[in-house]
């Protein structure tokens, strides 16, 4: 083995460990008896996890976070993959303006849009129904459809489009049998991003949930700041393994690898 | 105030004569909604699970607790003629910048909160906007099984063999680290405003590990993370009988209240009920249980504690009188001095 | 300006039409009006007498091979055949016996249930042919459909295409770049020059016969000289008198193929140069002569045989026929 080689390699495996190293701590805080962080640990216990899944503020917030994500995945795939197609296509005047425009939440402090939206519900007194949750999160969720869809759409070669045109197909049909299949990986790329961050939304939660209906991360912040143990761990166990099982579902679906460039 | 009287009777005899007219089917088709704040954690499972369903039957309405922090941006950020809660439940720091925007009222009094007849007097003194209706002592933690002597002052947490393993809070953050400032002026300077004296003591207390909140700080005890640190005693009474190596200490000096307060906010749509609340937090039997639940000390007198709790709770006058009550307001004026000032300090 | 300027282009039924030209010449943009892509700001578009003008491209019944396949990747091989037919709603059972057929008449059966990108460049074109064919258009528009593909491939296909072409009788619109191409598989070719059609006819016309300067250069290799006719008779600005073709009077040019130049012994011909580059092809060699008064021609001489290659700076005479030579308006 070369020099470089194994220099290579060494420095893939100090990366792999800081990316896991969390993931790691948080495993032991959650499997380990003690109600606080210890290393090494004395023993392995299923008792965080029982208190979570005993606990009906996490669990309802647990499903309350899974409907919530779910809508939050239909809606931007909708709103952002339409969106694209429009900014790609659309030939509108001022389109970078508006992609711009589209893609600001991602600049913004989830924080700041959090509170706008609360307060412009408030002052509309509309009060913080579970839509507005939901459509709190789809506007930091569509900016990543969007990316994506984008990213599809760039590559892709209109020829096809007009092959299936010529071919007999109307334009509603080229696109239901065309256009949408074949951005579809896109807009499901963005769709998991669209998930990863409605469930693991805090900022914009923060204002939004209402007093016993709160997501999972508002749950978890809260019980931090008066029960700190490894319940929060467990939770954070729970809610990371569904992450990646949704994940590795849509990409099952829909095969992610093949998207190219995110 | 007989302005205000009078109004409110007039207000109860409009009330009540419509209730006469439509009683039946009003009462069925909205109970009032309450809207309060209130914590999370061992105290949240006792309101929500005995105490707010109690006072949802007996005063006939509904009880929206909000445990979802930050309470004071999002009151702030609702309308003042429909607020977002009715009834404002944070520790006294905030209960000031709440009065500093308007969200609260400044006080409450006797008329308003009749139970108010029964407490300690720092519990509406002019150092409280609305009512306190618990209060912690903020002393010092520490482990029993370092061979430590037991700390009987303040400045026993300076030691130098506590370097390193000596915890306090993230002072722009924590109310606990606030108030242990200004006590670090009083202790080692001209007095609780003397901020330079404070800062130099601040200083000297490096290397110190410090936290966001108390809940971090009770882990760092138990985990044997720091020695000694400035916690309130609920946070280390809480776990008697568990068999840990930990107790809490109330220096000579006094120990800095850390008052629970309730308010009500000026726009609220049913202030007759909010205030309503606020006596019946203050209520002995109420008190007890959540006095016994989570180690905090009533507010009010009357009330009786099982003994355990008795000996160690700040509810005799003597006891009550070494609790030291932080300005807040002279402290919430100066807060971003303060904070660029300490940032700097902990950064060196 | 006009991607395509006014532009009358007749094809018959069952004729192999090219369109050639440069790039950005139009000719696409002919062909994409034709499909229906793009509407002409004025004037028709018919075939068979029926105005297709604002017919959209959906319903032009027309069959259409681009030059990036633009097959759908998401489908196979036969889902792309029977595409058009599904769009048409044949039963589902013709569609099976047709998508067959013209997979077989493309030497592509058994590759039904293959995916586009398991495919060659050459084999992509063929689904790309039989998915076009397969509805029976009376109209195929080939977009440079064989420049993807590599040389050896090009001209198998163009074989391929031609026959295929015959043999369905379907009307085909060819469109191309590459003069070689056309030449070798149109019945007639419309040249096109900045968005106008320069001149169409056969391949023969078009090659022997260029209507204008851009046609004449634009085919092939040629000597143009310019001079004036005067009398019948034309006489280079040079002064050289030359045979050509009989024509009107005043300034003109003549233009003459190389491999129409025979080169002889010096005094026998038109005029006499001497030999200043030589490329030697294999099958040709191409002379560059230079004549007395500074002229230059190309000229082509077959290697008939052996050792026969002229050497650099020897003396020759020019010489053609006289019906060789074409005369071409000041373009």
């Amino acid at each position: 083995m070369s020099a470089a080689r194994s220099v290579y390699l060494t420095a893939n495996v100090a990366i792999l460990i800081f990316l896991i190293a969390p993931l790691a701590v948080i495993a032991i805080f959650a499997l380990n008896p003690t109600p606080y962080i210890q290393f090494p640990p004395v023993g392995v216990t299923w008792r965080w996890f029982q208190k979570f899944w005993a606990s009906p503020e996490f669990t309802n917030s647990l499903v309350l976070s899974l409907e919530v994500a779910f809508a939050v995945v239909v809606l931007s795939m909708a709103i952002g993959g339409a969106a694209a197609i429009g900014l790609e296509r659309g030939r509108l005047p001022g389109a970078r303006l508006v992609t711009a425009l589209f893609l600001t939440p991602l600049m913004l402090p989830a924080i700041l849009t959090g509170l706008a939206m609360f307060q412009l519900l408030l002052s509309f007194g509309i009060g913080r129904p579970v839509w507005a949750l939901v459509l709190g999160h789809t506007v930091v969720a569509v900016p990543y459809v969007i990316r994506t869809t984008l990213a599809v759409l760039s590559e892709f070669d209109r020829r096809v489009e007009e092959a299936a045109a010529v071919l007999g197909a109307t334009p509603t049909r080229v696109f239901a049998e065309v256009t949408l299949p074949l951005i579809r990986p896109g807009v499901f790329a963005g769709g998991v991003f669209a998930f990863i961050t409605s469930f693991d939304q805090f900022p914009i939660s923060l204002f939004l949930v209402t007093p016993g209906h709160e997501t999972l991360p508002v749950v978890m912040f809260n019980y931090m700041k008066f029960d700190l143990d490894g319940t929060i761990a467990a939770a954070s166990m729970v809610s990371i393994l569904l992450a990646v099982g949704v994940v590795f579902i849509i990409d099952r679906l829909v095969g992610l690898r093949a998207t190219v460039a995110i | 105030m007989s302005d205000r009287i009078s109004r409110r009777a007039a207000l109860v005899g409009a009330g009540a004569g419509l209730a006469m007219v439509a009683a039946p089917h009003v009462a069925r088709a909205q109970a009032a909604t309450l809207k309060i704040t209130t914590w999370g954690g061992k105290w949240g499972d006792v309101m929500k699970g005995e105490v707010l369903p109690a006072f949802e039957r007996e005063f006939k309405c509904k009880v929206e607790a909000d445990q979802a922090f930050p309470f004071l941006p999002k009151l702030a950020a609702s309308p003042t003629s429909a607020p977002l809660y009715d009834v404002l439940h944070t520790n006294s720091n905030e209960q000031w910048s709440a009065l500093d925007q308007g969200l609260v009222m400044d006080k409450l009094t006797v008329r308003e909160v009749p139970n108010i007849k029964d407490v300690y007097p720092y519990a509406v003194s002019d150092r409280i906007v609305g009512v306190s209706i618990f209060t912690s002592a903020i002393g010092l933690g520490y482990r029993t099984d370092k061979g430590l002597a037991p700390p009987t002052s303040w400045k026993d947490l300076a030691d130098p063999k506590l370097a390193g393993v000596r915890g306090a809070y993230q002072i722009p953050v924590n109310s606990l680290g606030q108030s242990h400032l200004l006590l670090l002026g009083q202790l080692y300077g001209k007095g609780y405003q003397d901020l330079d004296a404070a800062y130099k003591a601040l200083e000297a207390l490096k290397p110190i590990k410090m936290v966001d909140f108390t809940g971090q700080m009770e882990k760092m005890i138990l985990s044997g993370e720091v020695t000694m640190a400035v916690i309130h005693d609920s946070g280390i009474l809480r776990y008697e009988g568990q068999n840990q190596p930990t107790e809490f200490a109330a220096p000579r000096e006094g120990v800095l209240s850390l008052e629970q307060v309730l308010n009500v906010t000026p726009g609220s749509k049913v202030k007759e009920l909010a205030f309503a609340f606020c006596d019946y937090m203050l209520r002995p039997d109420v008190q007890k249980k959540l006095a016994e639940a989570v180690w905090y000390s009533p507010a009010n007198k009357t009330v009786s504690l099982d003994k355990k709790y008795a000996d160690r709770l700040f509810i005799t006058p003597e006891k009550v009188a070494t609790l030291i009550q932080t300005d807040w307001k002279w402290y919430n004026a100066r807060k971003d001095a303060i904070d660029a000032r300490v940032a700097r300090i902990m950064r060196a | 300006m006009p991607a395509v300027d006014t532009l009358d282009l007749h094809v018959q039924p069952g004729e192999f039409f090219s369109l050639l030209g440069p790039s950005g010449c139009g000719k696409t943009t002919t062909l994409r009006m034709i499909a229906g892509f793009e509407t002409p700001d004025e004037g028709t578009i018919a075939v068979g007498g029926r105005d297709l003008t604002r017919v959209p491209v959906h319903r032009r019944d027309m069959g259409m091979v681009f030059q990036s396949y633009a097959l759908f990747p998401h489908r196979t091989v036969a889902e792309n055949v029977a595409f058009g037919l599904r769009m048409r709603g044949v039963p589902k059972r013709e569609i099976t016996e047709r998508v067959a057929t013209a997979l077989g008449q493309v030497a592509l059966a058994g590759y039904e249930e293959r995916r586009p990108n398991q495919l060659s460049g050459g084999q992509q074109q063929r689904v790309a042919l039989a998915r076009a064919i397969v509805i029976r258009p009376a109209v195929l528009l080939c977009d440079e459909p064989l420049g993807a593909l590599d040389r050896k491939l090009r001209q198998s296909m163009q074989v391929e295409l031609k026959q295929l072409q015959r043999r369905l009788g379907v009307t085909l619109v060819f469109v191309t770049h590459d003069q070689e191409e056309a030449l070798a598989m149109s019945d007639r070719i419309g040249i096109m020059n900045a968005g106008r059609l320069d001149q169409v006819g056969t391949p023969a016309d078009i090659y022997d016969r260029p209507a204008s300067r851009f046609v004449a250069g634009f085919i092939g290799e040629i000597n143009l000289v310019d001079g004036t006719m005067a009398g019948g008779r034309f006489t280079a600005r040079d002064g050289t008198p030359m045979p050509c073709p009989a024509g009107s009077d005043g300034p003109t040019t003549l233009a003459l193929r190389p491999e129409k130049i025979t080169l002889g012994a010096p005094g026998s011909g038109v005029a006499d140069g001497t030999i200043t580059d030589a490329s030697f092809l294999g099958d040709q060699v191409i002379y560059t002569v230079t004549t007395g008064a500074g002229a230059v021609f190309l000229v082509k001489e077959r290697n008939s045989g052996a050792g026969h290659l002229r050497a650099p700076a020897s003396a020759v005479a020019l010489d053609w026929r006289l019906d060789a030579a074409v005369l071409i308006g000041r373009a």
